[in-house]
Order: C-alpha cells, then sequence, then structure tokens
C-alpha cells in the first residue's frame, strides 16, 4: 500500500526545493531543460501509478499525453479558446478516452495487456498522422502559453515557465498520491495483488481499473499540455509508441511503484540524454545497455535500490533493538 | 436464506454437478462432505458465480440470483472463502482486512478519503481480527506469518465482507489438529445469525459444529439431514469412509 | 476502377505480397512466444540486421549470397542474445522482456547507424527477376512474385515440420502444454534454443528480401515492429495458423484499405485488432484451447 515513508517526504522536499533554487538560477538552456524534465516527470508519475501500482503495463501513455497536447492545440488556436479553458478540454477529452482503453482491456492482463495497450495508442497515432485537422506529418505550431499577465506572471518568459512547470508536477504528483490513498487507489494495488478476490469480495473490475486509467490518463494529458506549451509545437511524435517506452524505461530506472522515484528517475534521464547526446550522437544506445544491465540485475532503479538499503538498516536497527531487549 | 434448485453442471462428458437442491436457513450451519473429486468446490464456483451452472437456479435472500456475476452475489451478501489461499501478498494483515472491508462497503471506487482509516472500516477490522484470533498479527506483512494464520486471514477476509452467508472452502485444509480444534472454536463463537456452509474433511470436526450435513458424491447429493442421523447412515460409511480410507 | 478485374488482381497481390513478409517474421515470434512465453521486441531488429547484411554482400557476392548469408548471420546473432540475455530472463514476466527487449532494440537502431550510416541503403532486384510478368491481364514485377512463392514455400516447409517429424511434434506438445514436454524427456534447451535461432534466421530472411522493395534504414526494424505484433495478438500468440490468418487478415485490410478507404486505412487495422482482443482476447486462432 502506498504510504509517505519520511525518506520518501525528505525526499520530495529536496526535489521541490533543489529545482526551485535552481529555476532561479540557471540560464536559459537549464531553463529549458527543467521544463524538458517537469514534462517527462508528469507523464512518468501518471505511468507509475497504473503500472507500477495497479500492475496495468501501459504503452499507450505517450499517446494519451499526444491527444491532450493536440486536443490543447486546436482548442486554442482553432476552437477560440483561452488556455485555461483549453487545457481543461484536453485534460477531459484524454481522461475520457484513457476511460475507454482501459474499460476495454480490463479483461486483458500480462502481455495480452501491454498489446491491447499498444494497439490503442497506435491507432491514435495513425489518426493524427494522416488528419488535416491535425495538421498531418507537419504537426502544428502556435500553442499559446497561459496569459498569467494579470496576476503579474509573464510565462513567455522561460524562468517564469519552468518554476510553472515544477508547480504542474507537484500537482500532479498530490493528485497521484491522494488518488492512491483513495478508495480507488487502495482498490487498485489490490487489483495488482490479487483481482479475483476484489471480484468475489463486491469490486466491478473493470470500472476500478477503467477509473484508475481515466485518472493517469489526465494527468499524461496535462503533460502533453505542458509539452505544447512549452516547445509551442506538437507533432505525430508525441502520440509514438516508443515515447511510451521511454516513459516506461523512466519508471524503471528510477523505481517501480514509488512515485517519488519516477520523478528522480526522469531528471536523470533528460540529464543523461543531454550529457551523453553531447559527447556522442548515439545516446539511446547507452541507454538501452543501462536499461537492460538494470533489468537484468533486478534492481529496483535508483530510488528503490535507496529505498530498499533504508529498510535494510531499519531492519537491522529493530533487530539489534530486539536483541538487546533479550 | 440460501437455496439451490436442481443445479447441475458438466465440463464436457464429465458431468461434476448432478440436480443439487439445498435449503438453508438464516443461521444454519451446514457442512458438505464428499470423497476428493465429488464436485464440493465445484458446487461453491457455483454458488458465488465463478462458474456458470448449465441448469438450475439460486436464490440468495429470496431473489433469484443465477444470472447475476461475482461481485453483484458479494454485494448481497454472499462471501467465500478458497481452499487455496487467495491473499493480497505484501501488504499486512491490517491492510487485507481493511481492503477487503472498504470494498464490502462500496469504498473501493471512491475518489477522495481513505477507506483505511475510515471509522467504520477500522471497526470492522478491528472486530474481525477478534474474530479469527489475529488481533496480534495485525501489523504484520502476509508473507511473513506462519501458515496457519494465513488459513484463519482467508476466512477472515470473507468474514470482513460481513456477508449474510458465508461458505468456507476447507477452512482447515492443511493445518494440524490442534489449530482445526481452535479454529472450530471461532467458528462457533461467530453470530448465531450468520449463514454458514463449510466443506470439511476431517468428519468429527464436521460433527462437531454443524446444524445440518449434506454428503456429495460424484456431484450428487446422496445425503441430507441432521448429523446423528448421518452419522448412523450405512450409505455414507460406504461412500465417504471408504473413500476416505483409501485417501 | 474497381469494377476492372486487373485491379482486383493487382491489388490481391500486393496484398499477398505484404502477407508473406510479415508472416516470415511473425511466425518466428509467435512460436518463440507459444513455446517460451517469451516477447521478443527485437524481432523487428533482426530483420533490419539481416536487410542490412544482405544489401552489404549484395556488393560483393551479389543478390543471391546475400539472401543466403543473411539469415546465417542473423541465426548467429540470434544465438549469441539467446545464450547471453533471453535464457536467463524466460521466466522474468512480460514486463521485464518488453524492457530489456526494449533496450535491445536502442542498442540495434545505434549500432546500424554506427556501422552502416543514418542514410537509406539501396539494393537492386536481381536481374533474373528484374521483369514484368503478365498474369490475368496485369503485368506485376517478377520479384514481387517471387516473395509470395519464397513465403509460401516457408509456409510449406515449416508445415511439413511441424507436422511431419519428431521435433515438430515435440514443439507442439511444448507449445501445447510446458510441463508435457519436460515429462515426455524432451531436451527443453537444446528445443528452445533451436526455435529461437530458427526464428532468428527466418526473420533475417524477411530483411534480405525485403531490401530491394524497402529502403533499408536503421529504423526499419522499428516500422515493421508494430504490424508483426498486430499479426501474432489477432492470430493468437503461438500459432502457426494464427499466424497465417492475421498475416493475411493484415495484409488484405492494409492494402485493400489504402485504395478503397484512404481516409480510413491507417486506423481501420487498430480497430480490427480493438475489436478482436475485446471480443477473443486469445486471438482469433490461439494455441491452447
Amino acid at each position: 500500500m502506498f504510504t509517505h515513508t519520511p525518506l520518501r517526504l525528505t525526499t520530495l522536499a529536496l526535489l521541490a526545493a533543489g529545482s526551485l533554487s535552481y529555476a532561479y538560477a540557471a540560464g536559459f538552456f537549464g531553463l529549458e531543460i527543467l521544463a524538458e524534465i517537469a514534462t517527462l516527470a508528469i507523464l512518468v508519475i501518471a505511468l507509475d501509478l497504473v503500472a507500477g501500482f495497479g500492475g496495468m503495463v501501459s504503452l499507450c501513455h505517450g499517446a494519451l499525453l499526444g491527444v491532450g497536447a493536440y486536443v490543447f492545440t486546436v482548442a486554442a488556436n482553432d476552437a477560440g479558446l483561452t488556455a485555461l479553458p483549453a487545457m481543461v478540454l484536453a485534460v477531459v477529452l484524454s481522461s475520457a478516452l484513457a476511460f475507454a482503453i482501459g474499460a476495454v482491456c480490463a479483461r486483458s492482463t500480462g502481455i495480452y495487456f501491454i498489446m491491447a495497450t499498444l494497439a490503442f495508442g497506435q491507432m491514435a497515432y495513425s489518426y493524427v498522422f494522416q488528419s488535416p485537422l491535425f495538421g498531418g506529418d507537419d504537426g502544428l505550431s502556435g500553442a499559446p502559453r497561459p496569459d498569467l499577465t494579470a496576476i503579474g506572471i509573464d510565462l513567455t518568459d522561460s524562468r517564469a515557465f519552468a518554476v510553472y512547470a515544477i508547480l504542474l508536477v507537484a500537482f500532479a504528483y498530490l493528485v497521484a498520491a491522494r488518488t492512491l490513498r483513495s478508495g480507488l487507489g487502495r482498490s487498485l494495488v489490490g487489483l495488482h495483488h490479487n483481482e479475483k478476490r476484489l471480484r468475489a469480495l463486491g469490486l466491478t473490475v473493470w470500472r476500478a481499473k477503467a477509473s484508475a486509467f481515466a485518472i493517469s490518463g489526465a494527468l499524461a494529458a496535462l503533460a502533453g499540455c505542458l509539452a505544447a506549451q512549452h516547445t509551442q509545437y506538437v507533432s505525430p511524435g508525441l502520440l509514438s509508441w516508443t515515447v511510451s517506452g521511454e516513459a516506461l524505461v523512466v519508471v524503471i530506472l528510477g523505481g517501480l511503484g514509488t512515485l517519488t522515484g519516477p520523478i528522480v528517475g526522469a531528471i536523470l534521464f533528460v540529464v543523461l540524454k543531454h550529457e551523453i547526446s553531447a559527447i556522442t550522437p548515439y545516446w539511446h544506445a547507452i541507454v538501452g545497455i543501462i536499461l537492460i544491465t538494470v533489468v537484468m540485475s533486478r534492481a529496483k532503479g535508483v530510488f528503490g535500490f535507496i529505498e530498499s538499503r533504508w529498510d535494510d538498516r531499519g531492519a537491522k536497527t529493530v533487530a539489534k533493538e530486539a536483541e538487546a531487549d533479550a | 436464506m440460501l437455496e439451490t434448485r436442481d443445479l447441475s453442471k458438466s465440463f464436457g462428458p464429465i458431468q461434476v454437478t448432478k440436480g443439487v437442491s439445498l435449503k438453508l436457513q438464516q443461521g444454519e450451519r451446514r457442512v458438505i462432505l464428499g470423497p476428493n473429486g465429488a464436485g464440493k468446490t465445484t458446487l461453491f464456483n457455483q454458488l458465488v458465480g465463478e462458474l456458470r451452472p448449465d441448469s438450475g437456479t439460486i436464490h440468495l435472500d429470496g431473489a433469484d440470483v443465477t444470472s447475476l456475476g461475482v461481485a453483484d452475489r458479494a454485494r448481497r451478501g454472499l462471501s467465500r472463502s478458497y481452499q487455496k489461499n487467495t491473499l493480497f501478498d505484501g501488504l499486512t494483515i491490517r491492510e487485507n482486512l481493511g481492503l477487503a472491508t472498504a470494498v464490502a462497503l462500496g469504498k473501493g471506487q471512491g475518489l477522495w478519503s481513505d477507506p483505511l482509516h475510515a471509522p467504520e472500516v477500522r471497526e470492522t477490522v478491528k472486530e474481525v481480527a477478534a474474530q479469527v484470533d489475529l488481533a496480534p498479527y495485525l501489523e504484520a506483512r502476509v508473507d511473513a506469518v506462519s501458515y496457519g494464520i494465513r488459513r484463519q486471514l482467508e476466512v477472515g477476509i470473507a468474514l470482513a465482507a460481513r456477508p449474510k452467508v458465508i461458505l468456507m472452502d476447507e477452512p482447515t485444509s492443511g493445518v494440524g489438529p490442534e489449530m482445526s480444534k481452535g479454529f472450530h472454536r471461532l467458528l462457533k463463537a461467530l453470530p448465531r445469525d450468520l449463514t454458514i456452509l463449510i466443506i470439511e474433511h476431517d468428519m468429527d470436526l464436521a460433527f462437531d459444529v454443524a446444524d445440518t450435513i449434506t454428503v456429495l458424491n460424484y456431484g450428487e447429493v446422496v445425503f441430507d439431514g441432521l448429523p446423528d442421523a448421518a452419522k448412523g447412515s450405512q450409505l455414507l460409511k460406504d461412500i465417504y469412509l471408504g473413500a476416505w480410507e483409501d485417501a | 476502377m474497381t469494377a476492372d478485374l486487373g485491379f482486383w488482381v493487382l491489388q490481391t497481390l500486393n496484398a499477398l505480397q505484404l502477407s508473406m513478409l510479415l508472416f516470415l517474421l511473425s511466425v518466428g515470434l509467435t512460436v518463440i512466444f507459444g513455446l517460451m512465453h517469451f516477447v521478443n521486441l527485437a524481432h523487428g531488429s533482426l530483420y533490419a540486421f539481416g536487410a542490412y547484411v544482405a544489401a552489404t554482400l549484395a556488393g560483393t557476392f551479389g543478390y543471391w549470397g546475400g539472401l543466403l548469408v543473411a539469415p546465417l548471420a542473423v541465426a548467429a546473432l540470434g544465438a549469441v542474445l539467446y545464450l547471453t540475455l533471453i535464457r536467463s530472463q524466460r521466466r522474468a514476466g512480460p514486463m521485464a522482456q518488453v524492457l530489456i527487449t526494449f533496450g535491445l532494440i536502442f542498442v540495434a537502431v545505434d549500432a546500424t547507424r554506427l556501422v552502416w550510416g543514418d542514410l537509406p541503403i539501396g539494393i537492386a532486384v536481381p536481374a533474373i527477376l528484374d521483369s514484368q510478368i503478365a498474369l490475368l491481364g496485369v503485368e506485376y514485377p517478377a520479384y514481387r512474385l517471387f516473395i509470395i512463392a519464397l513465403g509460401l514455400c516457408v509456409l510449406a516447409a515449416l508445415t511439413l515440420i511441424l507436422t511431419r517429424t519428431q521435433i515438430g511434434a515435440m514443439i507442439r506438445a511444448g507449445v501445447d502444454n510446458d510441463q508435457m514436454a519436460a515429462c515426455l524427456g524432451i531436451n527443453v534447451e537444446r528445443m528452445f534454443f533451436l526455435v529461437f535461432v530458427v526464428g532468428c534466421a527466418l526473420a533475417g530472411l524477411a530483411g534480405a528480401v525485403a531490401a530491394p522493395v524497402l529502403s533499408v534504414t536503421p529504423d526499419m526494424g522499428l516500422q515493421i515492429l508494430i504490424p508483426t505484433l498486430i499479426v501474432i495478438v489477432i492470430g493468437g500468440l503461438g500459432s502457426l495458423k494464427g499466424a497465417v490468418a492475421g498475416s493475411l487478415i493484415f495484409g488484405f485490410v492494409q492494402t485493400f484499405g489504402a485504395v478503397l478507404l484512404p481516409t480510413l486505412s491507417s486506423v481501420l487495422i487498430y480497430a480490427l485488432l480493438a475489436a478482436v482482443l475485446v471480443t477473443r482476447p486469445q486471438g482469433l486462432l490461439p494455441a491452447k484451447g
């Protein structure tokens, strides 16, 4: 069951403080990287919610992100909505799509679930790729950033935008953490462990799975809106299954099922990407090798590793105390 | 409270349930006996909806539930435990009972408050823990406790649903005789208005808790009546004890 | 246009050609899954490797030399992969397998870029097949007919092996029931190795055959992966018949969709897949009853 351990709370506090101070100190390039990390962090929080806690390994989260980004851009450019209502619309529509996908895939488990989500993701990708409404292959540009000048904030400034992006990550984290501590979140973890028993206790399993998927899809769409606002350009590549695959990689590298770990993973992934690609154009190969090593060694990712070391220490202390008592 | 009429089920050429008719009054404790392969667990699976019968009907508390799914029947007050432990591994015993209670109370889809901290859930967890003697182990993880404790939790999860009718599939299978006796003491202390249907292998223990006895053989009810009559029944001795000694 | 017989013949041949290519790829992947429960997302990368080997050798040894060596080279690579990565991950569960082979894709794409560069490589159709053949009133490239014929030959050979030989019976037993194969005293390890390597060789063959028709690029493995996965999920994981049915369905839906319903064509196959998953989550012709 999901809990806020002292280690997790400390890590989150450090991450918040660190990223905000970095946002004040960093130059333009650093701020761009910060916004990129924030986008990925929201996506992997969304994915960890269903994959890490619910065991629903999805390969359509890139598509949910992309649908969010596209709906936002079209709503703002063509439907005349301002940025905030356009974001709400994007999140709601993407969430509805995720609910439908979750409901349809609820009967599938294991590799079939992975394949089924992959199929739906690719379906969205193909549709966007060839649809004139969405600009096809060329993508769409001109997604606006929210206008907060009324409260004295100019989001076209990259420093302000980076802070805004960090706040969105915090919001996404709070939504995910709240969900995991709700009845639905408790059921979700239970479903991962024993679906049959929960059904025998009276849970409507498909609805629980679809609802969890919908919340996850809403967060993925939020990441999509942030991506669209950041680069002010959306392309079908956002929906590609490799985006989902990379998100899964980040979740694993950070620590599956910890919610905090994937955020750490997102930072490492983006920083590594920029560092390695400055040296060699073959950074994907390096990431691939790291991924294979992590999975084959059965490691639980960076944060998972720290947590298990921490727990060991705790267990040893308890054991020592017990010995001392005896 | 729970009634079946002419329930039948085949797997291919093999008929596993043959025209089974049962009638349980509220508060009745009925034990199902029968050799291995008599179709006891298959009958349970049909009662809770995990298997669809080929023909016949199932009534729960006066309503026909034959066409309802597992979750719907559970919400109407039917609960079961499994012969093979079906727990939430990796969680603590408190979390296991809390999750079961929360879901049974219809809090399993809630989006806001934490049901594990809801007063009625905590209260039920406490009561059930007392009923199945798990109070000292609440904070232990399921994979860290002994098999016997896990067996008690298996029944505890079914009880946490606060059912009207509970089906227990060999609740003491695999535990020692001392623990079995202890479990039957717990069983007798359960509220008298709870209707209980138990599959039990141990005849002596069965007669200890049973108000009524049903004997299944090859999917058919071959005896249905009071324990005393069952004890004297030559039929039961032939079928059941014969198979028992073989096994 | 659609009233013309020639149109139907032409599109049918196009569909068959695509189906056969997909069959060569999916049959290995699906039998590997059925037997070992291993999901190899890098199967497309093996196909790309086959195409590159064929394209490279075509310059020195001619097309036929490439076609012969490519499957062997890919089989050798498959053997190395099996011994280093795959064997130990057979029981690791789908997520670990998906991630490891996803990592392999990353490595494979960059490795091909490193060796062969980013630009597409062209390879000429062999002279003997570089002609048009008249068939039912249409002129059709001989090379594409060769692809169809080769696919049918492989299908016939595999059917014979699986139904008529002892090793085939063992493989079928293994797909039907994991424990049974071991109980029959079959050397399971050796059988897995053999099936994996043959599956890789077929992927390499597909790559070599496709090289003159498609352009050989680093991401060709990624592009073919999704269609291959769709084929085996529609057909039913683990079954030869499923791979045949899935390939034909994909080939025909894709080809005729593109000409008859161009606006819907790209979504059509995914919608079909979704429908299959909803109504028959195990695929149309699953390996196990």
